[in-house]
């Protein structure tokens, strides 16, 4: 999702420019630029968050009129290259543009341009805009007089475009005004006094007003301070309804949620549909990870795995471990990064680091991955931010593709990057020749059902809601599972603490005889992962054994059990699965389970106390 | 002008389909109905949508966001309970203002075309507009008796002959409504109906016209009526691109469309109109005949023949299946040698009320487990979360969490 916005007014554009990015920061940004009309055309870009290219913008620019761009890129590298807006004319040039859309016949244009002597700085489509806009204005790459207006150029060079579009120009020649158009993309212009904006989304300028025109389709538009010209495909000037907006953004932003915690619960059935998509062959049994960049002789000499992440996403590498020792039969370590970091590892040749982290900044991750390729290990990044720092540092990297996570609590990332572990460790285990092509083709359609299974458990929610209610006022939780299900007993207990602030405790349920059982005392809910596997006799025997010391049980388990109803108060369900991808069900279920206590107990569940989303300090 | 779509109810009519979602999100030509509507709307100009919610709306909420990617921006209202159409845009009052020009409310549930809403743009006049159809058969729709322009009555749901001038739903209205929905006497099932209010209003002496249109207005009031929306819907749309992988031996002829990610399979054979979402995998040597939708992430295997059917996503249709004049709900399993027998004229029963369905095969809701070579009889629907072994013919419905050994 891109965003772009536009100012036109008597103060200096720049900050209302950059204030209007921040809002629609919330779908994503991996970089972002922005143009001025000064002393003509001022362009600044940077990769990564607005406050970068906030930095990179002198304190003084002046300059009244002004557009900017925010980019999430769902495939391709971020650069400043890359990064709008693009300009045409020479340097700095004479007409600047952003654009959200896809310009399908960009190839096409983009020779005959290059032809006519054009030179392209960047790989994308925008930047033919620029240039063909500029070749109808000023006839050729060095032209300097403009042989008509920038609107009628504008009109002129939509002619030959073909795609979707929403564009905001400004040009050298004409200070003092902003030029838009629109095709298939959103647009929307808001009306000040003595100054007028424009955007993709009307939370952009919300703060500034709220009277606004939506443009249609085929329209252009010009905005100066203190007018507001719309025209129509022909050029003809058009009568525009001005709208009131009555919301509040924060609402617009979460689509109706309560919480974006909500939000992106639910979204994991889209997200997890993302993640696989073009990864994996139901037929054949085959797992296509051309990211990762190692041939099958390399991965059949990887002597061993290490994954190095914080929090969450440590959980998600636990569950890893076991999935690459089980199923590959590839020694792996994990480490908390922060603790790798300073403990003077010994690592052996042909280990494969592994760093899970969801925003790709986090501090403490990035340094271990600095630490470990001084060990020449090549290393993969997980992560769900396309151009994140960590992107750059290791030699390959996986993204979740699970959209943009707001919430502090991770949900839709941990599941994602789950289910990138699963695909890894099952490649490997096939590469290596520990898996038969027939049990991963059975896997795989598995793993396809994982979407619809999760959509079964939130069509439940309601149970949990009541299980969570009944609870809600309980000191302490504690939170069991063995096996694969150990680090999602621990995930939900991790959970709980974040947003709840109940105090939790996720633990083996094989270690509870040696230590914590003494904290169980009458009344005390323990959530005990029982879903089938080969520990699920063990788990019922730890279940009992907490019974007997007068906990309250709320089993997980799988909607064919019958037995566990014998031995737990509360039994929540999740669809019969394969027993390797239940934990990418439990997890939901404990998701929701902390939410809906985090709700009970008016807790502020998006913004916990203490928390940020991403730790980028050590 | 602001719309507001009423998007709250279940619509009991179409089960088991809405047992899991609200019948705005039944998938017409792999798009939602409500994202017909909406698109509709966009074409119009009309961008500042609320939309009243409920019944699982979460759903809606997923696949709508803020409606950015539909080029419109949604609010959202919550009706908590189901107390009627009236009730309903009472909850979107606090987001339109007294000095807020006329708005125009719709169903969410109903397929219209960008010159449906256009006929009722252009020609509304007085207090409240209404727009109609004219309708053969009009048993089980609201009708409208008017006399020149002025609408003089709205009758509910009566029994045929009084009128052909169906009420289609779509209304516009001043902000003034507002006070007299809050007038409205509660009806006899419970209800604060809009009609009601409209009826109000005519005996107020308040202008009342309608706008009869000729353009598309599509009611599913049955699940199996979602099949005639698709193939309609499906026979007129435009711009089918195939963003897929086609291997070598696949033939296609008509208006196809295929997803990104998708793979067909050699030796495949698809006619179209037909549609097809992303990530799904069919084939080889599958048969795809003419109004077939099918969702995302869905996988059919050899010598499965579809058509005239609705899959909807995350499905698995195993090999040497017969699916024809169907729908299939999210995330069901469909073991080897599926037969969903297929009858004209059917008599259906839902709670003692016969209803009749031109031709059906079965329509399964979500989630269903089915194993080997078994038996659908036509008219025969499946609910959610059922499990059948293989082997069985399925001679009644069966309910909620069902098991046939």
């Amino acid at each position: 999702m891109c965003g772009i916005v536009g100012y036109a007014g008597r103060n200096a554009a720049a900050p209302v420019i950059i204030e209007s990015l921040k809002k629609l920061e919330y779908r994503g940004y991996d970089s972002a630029g922005i143009t001025v009309l000064g002393n003509g055309i001022e362009t600044y870009k940077a990769v990564g968050k607005i406050v970068n290219l906030e930095s990179e913008i002198p304190k003084n620019l002046g300059g009244t009129i002004g557009i900017g761009h925010t980019r999430w890129a769902t495939h391709g590298r971020p650069s400043t290259e890359n990064a709008h807006p693009h300009n045409s004319g020479g340097n700095p040039g004479k007409i600047s543009l952003v654009h959200n859309g896809i310009i399908e016949n960009y190839m096409a244009l983009k020779e005959r341009l290059i032809g006519e002597g054009y030179e392209f700085k960047s790989e994308t489509d925008t930047e033919v805009v620029a240039h063909l806009l500029h070749k109808h204005i000023y006839g050729s790459p060095d032209g300097k007089k403009a042989r008509c207006e920038l609107l009628t150029g504008l009109r002129e060079a939509l002619k030959e475009i073909e795609g979707s579009y929403a564009l905001a120009i400004v040009s050298a020649d004409e200070q003092g005004k902003l030029v838009l158009a629109r095709k298939d993309s959103p647009l929307v212009i808001g009306l000040g006094k003595g100054e007028n904006f424009a955007a993709s989304d009307v939370t952009a300028f919300l703060n500034y007003t709220r009277d606004v025109i939506f443009v249609d389709d085929f329209e252009t538009a010009v905005l100066t301070p203190d007018s507001i010209q719309i025209f129509d495909r022909e050029g003809n000037l058009k009568e525009k309804k001005i709208e009131k907006i009555e919301w509040d953004f924060e609402a617009a932003e979460k689509a109706g949620y309560e919480h974006f915690m909500l939000k992106e619960i639910h979204e994991q059935v889209s997200a997890i549909h993302n993640t696989l998509a073009g990864k994996v062959s139901e037929l054949e049994g085959a797992i296509y990870l051309k990211e990762l960049n190692l041939s099958e002789d390399e991965i059949k000499k990887l002597s061993s795995v290490q994954i190095l992440a914080c929090g969450t996403s440590w959980h998600a590498g636990l569950l890893g471990k076991y999935l690459f020792e089980q199923l590959a039969g590839i020694h792996c370590d994990i480490d908390i990064c922060s603790e790798y970091r300073y403990r003077n590892p010994v690592m052996h040749e042909g280990t494969l680091a592994i760093a899970i982290t969801q925003s790709g900044e986090t501090a403490d991750t990035l340094a271990a991955v600095r630490e470990i390729m001084s060990y020449n290990c090549p290393t993969l990044a997980i992560t769900n931010v396309v151009g994140s720092t960590i992107t750059r540092e290791a030699n390959s990297v996986l993204y979740t593709r699970a959209g943009p996570e707001i919430g502090v609590a991770a949900t839709k990332t941990f599941s994602t990057q789950l289910v990138l572990l699963y695909l890894l460790a099952v490649k490997f285990a096939l590469v290596r020749g520990k898996l038969s092509p027939d049990y991963v083709k059975s896997f795989i359609t598995e793993l396809r059902k994982v979407p619809g299974e999760i959509q079964q458990i939130l069509n439940q929610k309601e149970i949990i809601k009541e299980c969570a209610e009944d609870f809600a006022h309980a000191k302490s939780y504690f939170f069991l599972g063995r096996h694969l299900s150990y680090p999602i007993a621990l995930e939900g207990a991790l959970k709980l603490k974040e947003i709840s602030y109940v105090h939790a405790e996720g633990f083996a349920a094989g270690e509870l005889k040696h230590g914590p059982i003494a904290l169980i005392d009458e009344g005390t809910p323990v959530v005990a992962i029982a879903t089938r596997g080969q520990t699920y006799d063990k788990m019922l025997s730890n279940i009992k054994e907490v019974k007997a010391r007068d906990a309250v049980v709320i089993a997980v388990a799988s909607i064919k059990d019958t037995e566990i109803a014998k031995y737990a108060d509360v039994v929540l369900r999740v669809p019969q699965s394969d027993e390797l991808l239940a934990p990418l069900l439990s997890v939901v279920v404990l998701q929701l389970l902390a939410y809906y206590t985090a709700l009970a107990r008016s807790c502020s569940i998006d913004k916990p106390r203490n928390l940020a989303k991403s730790v980028t300090v050590e | 002008m602001k719309a507001i779509i009423l998007a709250a109810g279940e619509g009991l009519r179409c089960r088991p389909l809405t047992l899991t979602r609200s019948k705005v999100m039944l998938p017409v030509a792999n798009r939602p109905i409500l994202e017909h509507v909406i698109s509709s709307l966009e074409k119009n100009g009309i961008k500042e949508i609320i939309l009243v919610v409920g019944y699982e709306k979460e759903r809606i909420m997923n696949h709508f966001e803020d409606g950015l990617n539909f080029g419109v921006s949604i609010s959202y209202v919550e009706q908590k309970a189901q107390l009627g159409t009236a009730h309903a845009i009472e909850q979107a009052k606090k987001l339109i203002s007294p000095k807020d020009p006329e708005f125009i409310v719709l169903n969410g549930d109903n397929l219209v075309e960008p010159k449906t809403i256009a006929d009722l743009l252009n020609n509304y006049e007085g207090d409240a507009s209404l727009l109609t159809v004219r309708m053969e058969d009009t048993a089980g729709y609201g009708v409208v008796l008017k006399e020149k322009k002025r609408v003089t009555q709205i009758l509910e749901k009566r029994p045929g002959g009084l009128s052909r001038l169906v009420n289609t739903g779509i209304y516009i209205f001043t902000p003034q409504v507002f006070e007299t929905i809050e007038k409205t006497p509660i009806s006899e099932n419970g209800e604060y109906a809009i009609t009601d209010t409209l009826q109000l209003m005519i005996d107020e002496g308040k202008v009342v016209t309608s706008i009869t249109t000729e353009s598309k207005w599509l009611d599913a009031v049955h699940a199996w009526d979602l099949l005639k929306a698709n193939a309609i819907v499906l026979n007129s749309s435009k711009n089918l691109k195939n963003e897929g992988e086609l291997e070598e031996g696949v033939i296609i002829s008509g208006k196809v469309a295929i997803g990104k990610n998708t793979r067909i399979r050699s030796g495949t054979y698809i006619v179209g109109p037909v549609v097809i979402g992303e990530n799904c995998d069919i084939g080889p040597n599958v048969v795809i005949l003419p109004s077939t939708t099918i969702g995302d992430n869905v996988s059919i295997r050899s010598f499965t023949e579809i058509q005239n059917s609705i899959i909807m996503n995350d499905c698995r249709i195993s090999s040497h299946g017969q699916i024809s004049n169907s729908i299939i709900g999210s995330n069901n399993t469909l073991g080897p040698g599926f037969t969903a027998e297929e009858k004209e004229n059917l008599e259906i029963n839902i709670n003692s009320r016969i209803h009749k369905a031109p031709k059906l095969g079965t329509i399964l809701g979500d989630d269903n487990r089915i194993g080997g070579r078994v038996l659908v009889k036509a008219g025969v629907m499946i609910s959610v979360n059922c499990q059948v072994e293989s082997g069985n013919t399925i001679y009644r419905d069966l309910s909620r969490d069902s098991v046939v050994l």
